[in-house]
This record gives C-alpha cells, sequence and structure tokens, in this order.
C-alpha cells in the first residue's frame, strides 16, 4: 500500500503505522494531492479506508448551487458539509481570507462496503478552523 | 547591457515572483482496516 500512495501525483513521503492503522501522507511543498486517487490507490492495495481526514489551507467560495466550498487552487475545490464550524465560514465567502481547515473528507459508511463508495464526491466535515 | 538594465531586470524579476498564495492540502491522515 505504502508504494501505491508513494507512486501518486504530489506526494512527498507516506508513512504507515500497522499498530494503530494509520497512514499519514505529506504532501510535496508545491505539489497538489489529490484525496479521492489516494482513496482509489488505497482500495487497489487490497486495504479499506475507514476514515480520511485532511488539513487543508484555502479560500472560502459558494458554489452555483449555494454550497460553501474550500477552494484550494483553482481547479482544486472541496464541498463543505454543513455543520456549526462551517456557519462561521458564511461571512469569508469570497474574501480575500486564507483559512486552514482541519476536517474529515470521507468516512466508511455503516454495513456492507461498496466498490463504488470511493466514487462518491467527498465532503468536508469541518472538526477546526484557523484564519490565517 | 549595462549595470542599469540588469538591476532593473532584477527588480522587475523580484515584482513577478510574488509570495505565492500557500493555500494546499498540507496533510492527509487515513484510518484503515485489513492491512498486514
Amino acid at each position: 500500500m505504502k508504494q501505491h500512495l508513494q507512486r501518486q501525483s504530489g506526494v512527498a513521503n507516506v508513512d504507515v503505522s500497522l499498530l494503530d492503522g494509520k497512514v499519514d501522507v505529506t504532501p510535496k511543498k508545491d505539489g497538489q494531492i489529490e484525496p479521492a486517487q489516494l482513496l482509489k490507490a488505497t482500495y487497489d492495495s487490497g486495504v479499506s479506508v475507514a476514515e480520511l481526514d485532511m488539513t487543508a489551507s484555502g479560500k472560502v467560495v459558494k458554489d452555483s448551487s449555494g454550497n460553501l466550498v474550500l477552494q484550494v487552487s483553482p481547479n482544486q475545490s472541496f464541498t463543505v458539509a454543513p455543520n456549526e464550524i462551517s456557519h462561521g465560514l458564511e461571512p469569508l465567502v469570497d474574501s480575500s481570507t486564507l483559512i486552514t481547515v482541519r476536517g474529515q473528507l470521507y468516512k466508511k459508511s455503516a454495513g456492507k462496503q461498496k466498490k463504488s463508495d470511493t466514487a462518491v464526491p467527498l465532503r468536508l466535515l469541518i472538526f477546526e478552523m484557523k484564519k490565517e | 547591457m549595462n549595470r542599469k538594465h540588469i538591476a532593473l531586470m532584477l527588480l522587475a524579476g523580484c515584482v513577478f515572483v510574488a509570495p505565492k498564495l500557500e493555500a494546499q492540502i498540507r496533510h492527509v491522515e487515513m484510518r484503515v482496516e485489513g492491512m498486514t
């Protein structure tokens, strides 16, 4: 699995802890990492992902449906799942303020796991937010 | 090309290489099952 992940674009380092089933992925400084590809690469290596959390910096925008979106780069953004913290992002919409958030992008659904689970759009459930 | 031109070109280069916005994914952590 480590080799599978290490081969993904934008990945600088992969740390695997067998003891607690934790995998830490550190992106390259100027590289773009794609969480959906990490999920796929992990599944392809025969390992099931229970949760994927990430820390990312970006700007807050709204999509055409009015959903809050964390824009990490012009071609990478994540729809924010509504919760108490996400309501606090409303005043920052379309501002130049850069925020750093820690949140959950994927959680394995209860019950029988379907392979197509990794193909569902990822939504970012924010746990923590910091303004830069 | 004299020194003045070189100095101007260096200055212009500094303006265009402005500090890049550090918006990016900084860390990803996965909890996995079935790892041996």
